[in-house]
């Protein structure tokens, strides 16, 4: 009784595990190819779901259907213009063909490595074969030059002929093509940090630093530049206002003097008595006011004053 | 049933009526914890700004709404994606500790933050993305760690566009610009990644020169503002100046004027009375030079301090008067003094 238990359990148990043995499920996320001893089988598999297989016989070989991340690692590469510098980049790469990547690569850490060695060969390549300023700038764009810095600066971009873009598609496209019997596809290749390395820094620091040192006497000299022709202006303006209003003063008075002359000219000198009168009056004018209490005079008796002291007749 | 019972047979122990009791119904207890792993493995909630993606056998079935929800045991799995919350990367930096006085650090994150201008110069950029995710089964299914290779993706689209501009337009007025490029170009590539992902913007926080070249950076603002002040200073004497000089030349003008006035009003005044006087005086002109001669006399003698009548013949005293002799005192005392 008991053992024919534990034989109807036994064989319920193997009928179990060659059911489970004999279904797989495939991810959204994956693509697979079945394997019978070791040698593949069939197409891929990129439809998700619940799929059967031979049991124990085939083996379900699972790669990723995504895009995958490839991160390199920071080369230290010169540029064709000697400067040192650091280059650290990305790139996706997708399994386009999992049979081929299965023989060829076998699994993602293959994968990964033949990546490295093809992207860090052509990045090195690119790099050394360009100037600096090809792998940063992207365009000839014009600089915006609005704001008040550049009252005092002319800031100029150098002119690239590749650019930092077009630098990125030929090394992905060299790398697809050393990479084309591999069963990937490598999407997009992007520098992600460059950046001097840390001797060549400082020197792009003082480099930063004697130009800012040069914008800023630049702004000093051109304020006291400002400062020293706003008083010119103000030295000038001013002489012009006080010799203006001088000359015009000079003339109102002069026209004055002129206007009061010939008014006195036409009376007292119209004829022999004006002028006789004119002389008299001013004579007797003059003697009112050219003495004074310090003077002493002498009169004669003869005079026409005192005439009459002397006589009535 | 005999196993359960094996350890306490082994001992004299009083085995209390409770567990024998529940040792007889082993057999329910199994089913009911069954029963309870199967509930809870067929009921999941859904937060109200998450959706649960839901796959059987691997395959993509449903997108299950916020709420409680239902799934086939063992053969239907969920992975829960946040689609309504505001995801964020920092760049440069990271935030220690958010709250009313949000710490940060930025240690360690200058390698993040560094790079290159298009005129070979170096800034320091940090920024934010403030990402979404929209597409729930692209961000599970299309790229294998989307996150990353947005971060990846961001550094290399602002050192792109920072790449493309000089040191200056980054620091001064380039930052909404570059802002808006690199949130262009992150949107095209998530698009094309098909990442599930939607950039709701790209902020920059600080952008400043490196360290070392700091100082100097900051000695052009003063030199701007030096500037500013030289000319200010400038500008105000002349003001102080030249509207004055204004006045004051408007005011000579005036006095000019005033002076001829004068002297016209005077000379028209005096030959008026010329006139006059020359129109009796013609009529007698002996009487008229005399009354006037008499009446200047008149005036003039007692104002001078000292005066001697001398007679030509010497017949009368000599002197004949002698008038207020004081009037000519102070200047003998004068002289003597001297």
């Amino acid at each position: 009784m008991n053992n024919k238990l534990g034989l109807i359990i036994a064989g319920f148990v193997i009928l179990l595990i060659l059911l489970m043995n004999s279904f797989y499920s495939v991810d959204e996320t994956e693509q697979i190819i079945l394997t019978q001893f070791g040698a593949p089988i069939g197409d891929a598999v990129n439809e998700p779901g619940l799929k059967m297989k031979v049991p124990f016989i085939q083996k379900v070989n699972r790669f990723d259907k995504r895009f995958l991340e490839w991160d390199g690692d920071q080369n230290q590469v010169p540029t064709k213009d000697k400067k040192f510098i650091f280059v650290d980049s990305y790139a996706r790469w997708q399994i386009t063909d999992p049979l081929q990547f299965f023989r060829r690569l076998r699994d993602e850490r293959g994968a990964q490595s033949r990546i490295d060695d093809i992207l860090d060969g052509e990045t090195r390549n690119a790099v050394a074969s360009h100037d600096l300023v090809e792998l940063v700038r992207t365009s000839n764009r014009e600089p915006d030059m609005d704001a008040e810095i550049f009252d005092v600066i002319v800031d100029s971009l150098e002119t690239i002929e590749v650019g930092r873009i077009a630098i990125q598609e030929i090394v992905l496209e060299l790398a697809n093509e050393r990479a084309s019997d591999l069963g990937i596809a490598i999407l997009d290749f992007r520098f992600k940090r460059i950046n001097y390395v840390e001797d060549v820094r400082q020197t792009v620091y003082d480099r930063m630093i004697s130009e800012r040192i040069k914008i800023a006497d630049l702004f000093r000299s051109e304020g006291q530049g400002e400062a020293s022709r706003i008083e010119g202006e103000k030295e000038r303006e001013l002489l012009e206002i006080q010799s203006a209003a001088f000359r015009e003063a000079r003339e109102i008075r002069g026209r004055g003097d002129a206007d009061a002359a010939s008014i006195y000219n036409e009376a007292y000198n119209s004829s022999a008595t004006t002028r006789e009168l004119y002389d008299f009056i001013k004579a007797m004018e003059a003697y009112g006011t050219a003495f004074d209490k310090q003077t002493t005079i002498f009169l004669s008796t003869d005079s026409e004053f005192f005439k009459y002291l002397k006589s009535i007749d | 049933m005999s196993e359960f019972k094996n350890p306490f047979e082994g001992n004299d122990l009083n085995i209390p009526p409770q567990i024998k009791n529940l040792m007889g119904n082993i057999r329910m207890i199994l089913i009911g914890i069954v029963a309870v792993v199967l509930l809870f493995s067929s009921v999941y909630t859904v937060e109200p700004e998450e959706v649960g993606v839901v796959q059987r056998f691997g395959e993509y079935v449903r997108t299950a709404e916020s709420g409680l929800n239902f799934k086939i045991p063992f053969t239907e799995r969920v992975k829960i994606v946040p689609v309504e919350r505001q995801l964020k990367q920092e760049f440069g930096y990271r935030t220690v500790e958010s709250g009313v006085q949000t710490r940060y650090t930025k240690a360690g994150y200058v390698d993040e933050s560094l790079m290159l201008t298009g005129d070979l110069n170096l800034a320091d950029v940090e920024w934010v993305v403030q990402y979404r995710i929209t597409d729930p089964y692209n961000y599970l299914f299309k790229v294998r760690n989307p996150d990353k290779t947005l971060r990846d993706m961001s550094e290399a689209a602002m050192r792109q566009v920072v790449g493309n501009r000089t040191v200056n337009e980054v620091l001064t007025i380039g930052r909404a610009s570059v802002a808006a490029r690199v949130q262009e170009i992150l949107q095209e590539l998530n698009t094309e990644y098909e990442t599930g992902i939607r950039i709701e913007q790209v902020v920059l926080q600080d952008i400043n020169p490196p360290d070392p070249v700091k100082p100097s950076f900051n000695s052009v603002n003063e030199a701007q503002q030096q500037r500013e002040t030289l000319i200010n200073q400038a500008r105000s004497e002349y003001n102080r100046v030249i509207p004055r000089a204004r006045g004051e030349a408007l005011q000579t003008i005036q006095q000019a004027e005033g002076y001829a006035i004068n002297r016209t009003n005077t000379a028209q005044g005096e030959v008026a009375a010329f006139v006059d006087l020359h129109r009796e005086y013609i009529r007698a002109p002996q009487v008229t030079k005399r009354r006037i001669y008499y009446e200047t006399m008149q005036e003039l003698l007692p104002k001078i301090g000292n005066k001697v009548i001398t007679d030509q013949d010497g017949v009368n005293v000599l002197p004949l008067l002698q008038m207020q002799m004081e009037g000519a005192l102070p200047v003998n005392q004068n002289s003597q003094n001297n």
